[in-house]
């Protein structure tokens, strides 16, 4: 196993950019489903409550 | 029933003058801007003529789609419309054919005009016309599919815009290199035969999706 | 046994949390050999240097770009057709991802037309067809969420979605035409050289990877919208009762 020359001659800014960009894309999508799913549980624990959705006839 | 579709819109559309009147001002504005952006120089002016004039009446055309199934649809007629026998195909065609009178002929008459601001030659304004009288009727068809989806919606002139400018794109590119090649002194033939089998598939296809689109919207 | 009860969103939802597992963990070991293979094991480009690497997580991202979208407006017309809510939502949850594939490989051929071609961008055929794309997809995420019904932006969706399928030809034939149109006054592009050996394994592997990654992370997606839809017409029901 040869370790490449990290900085990969002039190119090493790209492919590194390139690369991080995409972790960080694929890192996005991850943590805003998780953020979605959690935001969910809260939901089904602590529904938030439409007005007018009880059976009060006096607010 | 076709007639009758089309003669009611012009009607109502001859009613509200303003409304065809201020896009047809908007696509003027909109290509008078250019020059004063890019600056006076006669040559570059020659050679950015089509795409200026071609994007300009592209956006014009989204302001008047946001009208096209609007009204009807908030007074009720729209849903009359759709119960009647006759195929909705045929309404969805003529009040295509009564948008595109009101809408886009305006803009096809006036382009020579803006041609002659850009330093144009008689030939490629001949050209430019024929280009736009081909690829407008497209532009208000695949725009009734945008405008019949996103019938009712808050911001929806916006939405349309999203939509329908990237399907708009071939036409553009055809419409556009049609005047192009004309200025440059090449045959603009291949892209007038493309830009108008382009249209004659619109014709066929897009009042079917457009339908598809009313029924989805109002039920 | 009866595949057919997973139409139905409150049976899809156990099987798909079960599934994704299964695609996710590939998915990560094939990103990590691809990664492995590409950068240690591929010898440097004769042409292009080392920069051709961004190759192999660019012409993934394309590939899947495009491939998501004829998927999506697939499961977009088989909801629409068939009335299945199911295919609907697949539809809405594969919309997202794909728009993110289609973004990252314009990012990656941006940063590796930097390097060989001197410029971040250059109106070339392919990236400006998958610029139009990513419209395409925007269109049809901000259709979807503009629509509050969830059946009007399942079907509104689904004639978005097919008629796009439909133009993807005609813009990709359009653009190339004006692309070899105007190339005399533009840069020339370099040819892409041709790919072999271990240059060509790292590619299909990350493409692989990249496909599994997106089945699963779409299960995770449709979950998420299904679990959404179910609470909101519960809450709809008991503001009505």
């Amino acid at each position: 196993m040869n370790w490449p020359d990290l900085s990969f001659g002039r190119y090493g800014f790209y492919i590194w950019g390139s690369y991080l960009f995409a972790l960080v894309a694929i890192v996005w999508e991850l943590v805003s489903l998780s953020y979605r799913k959690k935001s969910q549980k809260q939901e089904k624990t602590s529904p938030r409550v439409l007005r007018g959705s009880t059976n009060e006839t006096t607010s | 029933m076709l007639r009758w579709v089309v003669w009611r819109d012009l009607i109502l559309a001859w009613r509200r003058r303003a409304d065809a009147l201020s896009t047809l001002f908007f696509f003027v504005i909109v290509v008078s801007l250019f020059p004063l952006g890019i600056g006076p120089e006669t040559e570059l002016l020659r050679s950015i003529a089509p795409g200026v004039v071609w994007v300009a009446a592209l956006l014009a055309s989204m302001l008047s789609l946001g009208r096209l199934f609007a009204n009807d649809y908030q007074d009720g007629t729209l849903e009359q419309l759709l119960l009647t026998p006759q195929p909705l195909y045929l309404v969805v065609l003529g009040k295509v054919a009564a948008q595109w009178l009101t809408s886009e002929l305006p803009l096809v008459c006036m382009a020579p005009l803006l041609g002659v601001q850009f330093g144009v030659s008689n030939d490629t304004l001949v050209v430019l016309v024929l280009s736009l009288a081909l690829g407008t009727p497209v532009l208000s068809m695949i725009g009734s599919i945008g405008a019949a989806l996103t019938l009712g919606l808050r911001s929806s002139s916006v939405l349309i815009s999203i939509l329908v400018l990237p399907l708009y794109i071939p036409v553009l590119i055809f419409g556009a290199g049609a005047v192009e090649a004309s200025i440059i002194g090449q045959s603009p033939a291949p892209h007038i035969y493309l830009l108008g089998a382009i249209t004659v598939l619109s014709l066929i296809f897009a009042p079917w999706a457009t339908s598809a689109a009313l029924r989805i919207s109002v039920e | 046994m009866n595949v057919y009860k997973y139409a139905s969103p409150t049976n899809f939802y156990p099987l798909a949390g079960k599934m994704i597992p299964w695609f996710a963990t590939p998915a990560a070991i094939l990103f990590a050999v691809g990664l492995f293979v590409g950068f240690f094991i591929a010898p440097p480009d004769f042409q292009q240097g080392d920069a051709y690497r961004i190759m192999f997580i660019h012409v993934p991202a394309a590939w899947l770009g495009m491939f998501l979208y004829v998927l999506m407006a697939i499961y977009a017309g088989i909801g629409w057709a068939f009335n299945a809510r199911l295919a609907s939502m697949m539809a809405s949850s594969i919309s997202v991802t794909g728009a993110m594939f289609t973004f990252i490989s314009l990012v990656t051929g941006a940063f590796w037309g930097k390097p060989t071609w001197g410029v971040w961008w250059v109106w070339d055929a392919r990236m400006t067809s998958t610029l139009i794309l990513l419209f395409l997809y925007i269109g049809f995420i901000s259709l979807q969420s503009s629509i509050e019904d969830p059946r009007r932006a399942d079907r509104a969706g689904a004639v978005l979605a097919l008629v796009g399928v439909i133009n993807v030809p005609i813009i990709y034939f359009s653009v190339q035409w004006w692309n070899t149109l105007h190339q005399g006054a533009t840069i020339r592009i370099l040819q892409k050289p041709t790919i072999r050996g271990s240059m060509l394994w790292s590619m299909l592997i990350l493409l692989a990877a990249c496909w599994l990654y997106s089945v699963a992370v779409v299960l995770i997606r449709v979950r998420c919208i299904i679990l959404e839809r179910e609470q909101n017409a519960a809450r709809f029901a008991e503001a009505t009762l």
